[in-house]
């Protein structure tokens, strides 16, 4: 099997198809669907393997690249590393840059080989849970995806929630499916697609990052300085000192990739705020705490390898980019579906392969990706903030080569000026925007399912627990404290030394 | 306005640069060569002289470029093909397919443009709205004949000079293997008897798929409420409700259920006979129900093209349609071909036009009857 991943018609596309990745996943407003969809047409001159190496190879790259932004200049590159913007930019402020993205490379990395393991051990069970999932199951992941933004950053909660709200009504916007009504369209045509959720991000963080440094007369420069030797000891040693953290966050992502209702943005979002909820150090998340680097980026590479899972079982793309690779594999005469697992096993252990040896790659891959945008970012200050300019309209206009969403990015980037002269958090208005669709549509699906009875939203097995998880994990932080002053007090008369 | 020794030297390269690009045209107007000219251009300092070059060779290259526009035959600059659907899926992949095969035949790059979102109208309408010069089309969808009617968008098919038609894929009726229908009468019978028992999904509410199955029930003389729809994001994520047990049937073409095709069986198809790919999945005519409703893709134009570029598009779709690659693509695709040129396609688009027009009003979508 290895001899014919190391033939050149397989390994040279794959690695460019890395390089591309890392390309994109790093400029703002590229995404990763984006590079697959533009790369497809390349990869039917290619044969099969070839194809899906370049396919699995940009995916992982691009989602790990999109970090490198995010920590440098606080403009996550793709969607998914919206939640790496938090820990990670706060730390490379503090000064540790470098050790923060050789964590994210090496989180990166771990997440999406336990994507694959489960992938390749467990995706028959993995997938067949899946499909259990439905309407008002979305809906409670949802609920608990929002309950985020409460915790997520430091500050005063009513102000995450206000931001949250206000990023749900901005999402609204637009022509709702459900109903075949536009909605704070004002009857203007380019209104009907809604307000773009990307062109929103890179308005909000990155156009606004701009306005920022700008305003500040000293702009501070990202530390540039890179000693890979110190820098990698440091990563490796933060590693190593979170297992469980990474282990839990790569698990989490890798089954909310597995769902076909929600990807790898989501996923980092909610590791986060697990990793934040069942952490000891609550308080410094949002701060620089390395646990709040850890959680997210090893989630959303994980989901990524979590979309592979109902796509090869079912034929079920889990995200994005494995919906075009279902419609590629067709292409290809490889027929996903329980028939790959028995019949084809040859050509599944070869997809295992490369998407396992593409974690591996994704390390040199990434250290190159790392060093280029660093010599980026030794150019002058002034510089580097026109670029980000240029890159966030091109991103911006690239998405559907619309100058409307152009317009958009610009009017958020004036938002999150606002936000940040106010000490609103951005993080939760982008929660809510990702939400929104997942939260209205699966509620308004369950209820015409359900004939319009709210029952139904736990009456399933499924979505009974996830009900009282959600509500544990909203209500838990109260309840302990009750439960806790009601132990203290029985327990005060007897003896003094209550746990702290 | 002083020169700097700087600017000087950005002239005298900007100037090799054009020299480069239009040499013919530069020992023309100077009567120097450019050695001599890079010279005497250290040593003549002045600002006005540098700048008199500038504009001598920027007219120069502009004649060049406007005189090499106007004596080439259309085509002679990139085309792009308007995709009004997402990257990926199978109109893009058809547009992908048509813009390889265009650039092909007339030697200009043809670039795709998904322009997405408003139940396709930002696409169509963009597309409507483009300079009618053979560089923009757009790759139209069922959708163009629905959108007047639901008040999506004023668009119709008159807004266009429609080229060729692709394809067309009838909707099917899609269960689950264990489903307890053995056809489709079987279904309606029960919608019948229990109405908004049976729930189903595959589009938004009053997309393509959603008005073929209330045109079904109506042409079976039923309420269109008698079975419920699901909106959804597209015939994917339905498909996934489908096979996890979350709603009984979905209503889609053929080929967006191929990837779960061994986990779901067709009831049948809204086709005027079998398809060759599903020989044994009856029509509705067959099953006693006069109803037909296809999925289709064409290429079109903005309305007042120029009688020769639309002859030459004409052509190269007629070429496209005939080649062995086009039959190659539409087959692994698994999308039926059915190719109408010109005025027939405009005759199938005004009865399209009109039949969706009886099922819409019935269904109760337009905006005056909606009541909101």
């Amino acid at each position: 099997m290895w001899h014919e991943l190391a033939r050149p018609e397989i390994w040279v596309p794959w690695l460019l198809g890395m390089a591309f990745g890392i390309l994109v996943g790093s400029t703002p407003g590229l995404t990763a669907t984006m590079a697959v969809a533009i790369l497809l047409p390349v990869t039917f001159h290619l044969p099969a393997m070839a194809g899906l190496a370049v396919i699995l190879g940009v995916s992982f790259t691009a989602i790990f690249a999109g970090d490198i932004p995010a920590t440098l200049l606080r403009i996550p590159g793709t969607p998914a590393s919206a939640a790496a913007t938090l820990d990670a930019y706060e730390l490379q402020r503090q000064g540790h840059g470098a050790p923060v993205l050789l964590t994210n490379l090496f989180c990166s990395a771990i997440g999406g080989l336990v994507g694959v393991g489960l992938l390749a051990l467990l995706a028959p069970q993995l997938a067949r849970w899946a499909l259990r999932f439905s309407s008002f199951e979305y809906f409670w992941l949802g609920v608990f995806g929002l309950s985020l933004s409460a915790v997520l950053t430091p500050g005063q909660a009513w102000k995450g929630m206000a931001a949250a709200a206000l990023g749900v009504l901005a999402s609204t916007v637009g022509w709702d499916e459900v109903a075949a009504v536009e909605r704070y369209t004002w009857g203007r045509t380019e209104l009907f697609g809604g307000l773009g959720f990307i062109p929103a991000m890179i308005g909000l963080f990155g156009l606004a990052e701009v306005f920022r440094s700008a305003s500040h007369r000293l702009a501070r420069r990202p530390d540039a300085r890179l000693e890979i030797r110190s820098a990698s000891s440091r990563a490796l040693r933060t590693v190593l000192a979170h297992p469980r953290l990474i282990l839990q966050s790569s698990l989490l992502g890798t089954l909310i990739g597995a769902l076909p209702g929600a990807g790898a943005d989501v996923a980092a979002w909610v590791s986060y705020g697990l990793a934040k909820r069942l952490s000891r150090r609550a308080q410094q998340f949002g701060q620089g705490c390395w646990e709040g680097v850890v959680a997210p980026t090893s989630a959303n590479n994980a989901a990524v390898a979590g979309a592979w899972i109902p796509a090869l079982v079912f034929g079920i793309p889990g995200d994005a980019v494995t919906a075009i690779v279902v419609g590629a594999m067709l292409m290809y005469n490889i027929r996903p579906g329980p028939n790959l697992f028995h019949e084809n096993i040859h050509q599944l252990h070869l997809l295992l392969a490369i998407a396992f040896l593409t974690q591996l790659f994704l390390i040199p891959a990434g250290m190159i990706g790392i060093l280029g945008f660093r010599l980026f970012i030794r150019l002058p200050h002034s510089l580097v903030m026109s670029a980000v300019v240029v890159f966030c309209v091109v991103g911006a206009y690239a998405i559907e080569q619309k100058w409307f969403h152009v317009m958009v990015m610009f009017g958020f980037g004036l938002l999150g000026l606002w936000f940040d002269r106010h000490q609103v958090p951005v993080a939760p208005f982008i929660l809510g925007m990702i939400l929104q669709p997942i939260l209205e549509l699966n509620l308004r699906q369950g209820l015409i399912k359900s004939d319009g009875r709210f029952q139904a939203a736990w009456e399933r097995p499924e979505s009974l627990v996830l009900m009282i998880l959600t509500l544990a994990m909203i209500l838990g932080p109260a309840m302990w404290h009750v439960v806790r002053r009601i132990v203290a007090g029985i327990a005060r008369p007897r003896t003094s030394e209550s746990s702290p | 306005m002083a020169a700097t020794p700087g600017d000087l030297d950005i002239d005298v390269l900007t100037g090799e640069l054009w020299i480069c690009l239009c040499r013919g045209s530069w020992y023309s107007i100077s009567g120097t060569d450019s050695a001599d000219r890079r010279a005497t251009g250290r040593q003549k300092s002045t600002a006005t002289h540098g700048s008199y070059h500038r504009w001598v060779w920027l007219l120069a290259l502009l004649a060049c470029m406007m005189s090499g526009c106007h004596s080439r035959p259309y085509p002679n600059r990139p085309i792009t093909i308007i995709c009004p659907w997402a990257a990926g899926g199978g109109t893009d992949r058809l547009a992908r397919f048509l813009a390889d095969a265009v650039q092909r035949e007339l030697g200009v790059p043809c670039v795709v443009a998904n322009r997405t979102g408003g139940a396709g109208a930002i696409g169509h309408q963009a597309g409507a709205s483009a300079r009618p010069d053979g560089y923009t089309l757009t790759l139209i969808t069922f959708e163009l004949c629905t959108m007047h009617h639901m008040g999506i968008a004023p668009l119709t098919y008159q807004d266009f000079d429609c080229l060729m038609q692709w394809n067309a894929d009838p909707a099917a009726i899609i269960v689950r293997n264990d489903a307890r229908w053995r056809d489709l009468n079987e279904m309606l019978q029960e919608a019948r008897e229990k109405p908004g028992q049976i729930k189903m999904s595959g589009t938004a509410r009053g997309g393509a798929w959603d008005l073929a199955r209330a045109g079904l029930l109506l042409a079976n003389g039923q309420s269109v409420d008698d079975i419920v729809w699901v909106p959804t994001l597209g015939a994917a994520p339905a498909l996934v409700e489908l096979v996890g047990g979350h709603v009984d049937a979905v209503c889609c073409s053929i080929p967006e259920a191929a990837s779960v095709r061994d986990q779901v069986r067709v009831l049948a198809v809204m086709a005027d006979q079998r398809l060759e790919c599903e020989p044994d999945v009856p029509t509705c005519r067959e099953l006693g129900i006069a109803w037909t409703a296809v999925g289709w893709r064409g290429l079109a134009a903005p309305r007042g093209l120029p009688p020769q570029v639309k002859q030459t598009l004409m052509s190269v779709c007629r070429r496209i349609s005939q080649s062995q690659e086009f039959t190659e693509f539409m087959g692994t695709n698994g999308f039926q071909i059915a190719i109408r040129e010109g005025e027939e396609f405009v005759r199938f688009l005004a009865e399209q036009d009109r039949i969706w027009k009886q099922v819409i009003e019935k269904t109760g979508f337009r905006p005056e009857t909606k009541g909101s």
